[in-house]
């Protein structure tokens, strides 16, 4: 249960995805850590993107904005708005990849504390299950483009969904 | 919580000619367009060719390349054809993609090594 590993969880029935994970730091840390601009430009996305930019206005009903920038060149957008800020334990708020605007899904984060580290634990909610099937396919589909040889997958571009 | 009704996938029961064409058929931005589009709902073929600058005989070339991959599937219903999506295919490739997995991967991976390089400066001042 605390294990260290990302632990996927894809409910067949439900449009929900979720991911638990310990890491080393207190809940209060983590929290900023989700919440901080000079914190989230140095984790958040896959290692060769760069991040370039963050805007956040952080209380209930503010919206958020992050945009980053694969090695290839394309930028990816994600927008929502904070629906509770309940520091240290609970973050949620809702997350549009605006690539597919269409679909919005309600992400609900849990911090808790286990020996010394946080649980982390974070559900997404999307409003059908095929919207969620487009999220993972769609939005994070540069693991697509790690998968599979460049020839089939050439042409894949996901900045022109919109 | 209650792990009962949930299931954790590996693999998908999908064979390599089956995830070449799915793969294949989502490599075309337009056709990523219209399965981005019936997630919403289904839709015949004229209000698709309304939403692209592209003739009919285009769009339903498209829908025909998405049917065959086994994203979409077509009905009649009185004189409209109408295309659904067919979630469960995506699903069968998402899950297979791992990119949800690989990007919390990457992330948190990021994370722990900044909380390193955050009490290292700590313990430095």
């Amino acid at each position: 249960m605390t294990s260290s590993r990302l632990q996927i969880t894809v409910p067949v029935d439900a449009p929900v995805i979720e991911f638990q994970r310990v890491v080393a730091a207190s809940p209060t840390l983590v929290f900023e850590l989700w919440t901080n601009p000079e914190h989230l430009r140095n984790w958040w996305g896959p290692k060769d993107y760069e991040m370039v930019s963050i805007d956040i206005d952080l209380r209930v009903g503010g919206t958020y904005r992050y945009v980053h920038r694969a090695p290839d060149g394309l930028e990816y957008a994600f927008h929502g708005t904070y629906r509770e800020l309940d520091l240290p334990g609970r973050l949620v708020y809702t997350t549009v990849y605006e690539g597919a605007p269409d679909s919005e899904a309600v992400d609900s984060l849990t911090f808790d504390e286990v020996g010394g580290g946080t649980l982390i634990r974070c559900r997404s909610e999307h409003s059908s299950l095929a919207a969620r099937e487009m999220y993972v396919a769609e939005g994070m589909e540069r693991g697509l483009t790690e998968s599979r040889t460049p020839d089939t997958v050439a042409g894949c571009d996901v900045g022109l969904l919109a | 919580m209650d792990m009962d009704n949930q299931t954790v996938i590996d693999r998908p029961p999908l064979s390599e000619a089956e995830l070449d064409r799915a793969f294949g058929a989502l490599a075309d931005p337009t056709r990523r367009a219209i399965i981005a589009r019936l997630t919403t709902g289904d839709a015949g073929v004229l209000e698709l060719t309304a939403r692209f600058p592209m003739t009919q005989p285009a769009i339903s070339k498209h829908l025909k390349v998405l049917e065959s991959a086994g994203l979409i599937s077509r009905r009649r219903e009185a004189q409209r054809r109408l295309c659904q999506l067919e979630p469960q295919r995506l699903g069968q490739l998402s899950v297979w993609v791992g990119s949800y997995r690989e990007f919390w991967e990457a992330s948190l991976a990021r994370l722990d090594g900044y909380l390193e390089t955050l009490a290292d400066k700590g313990a430095g001042a």
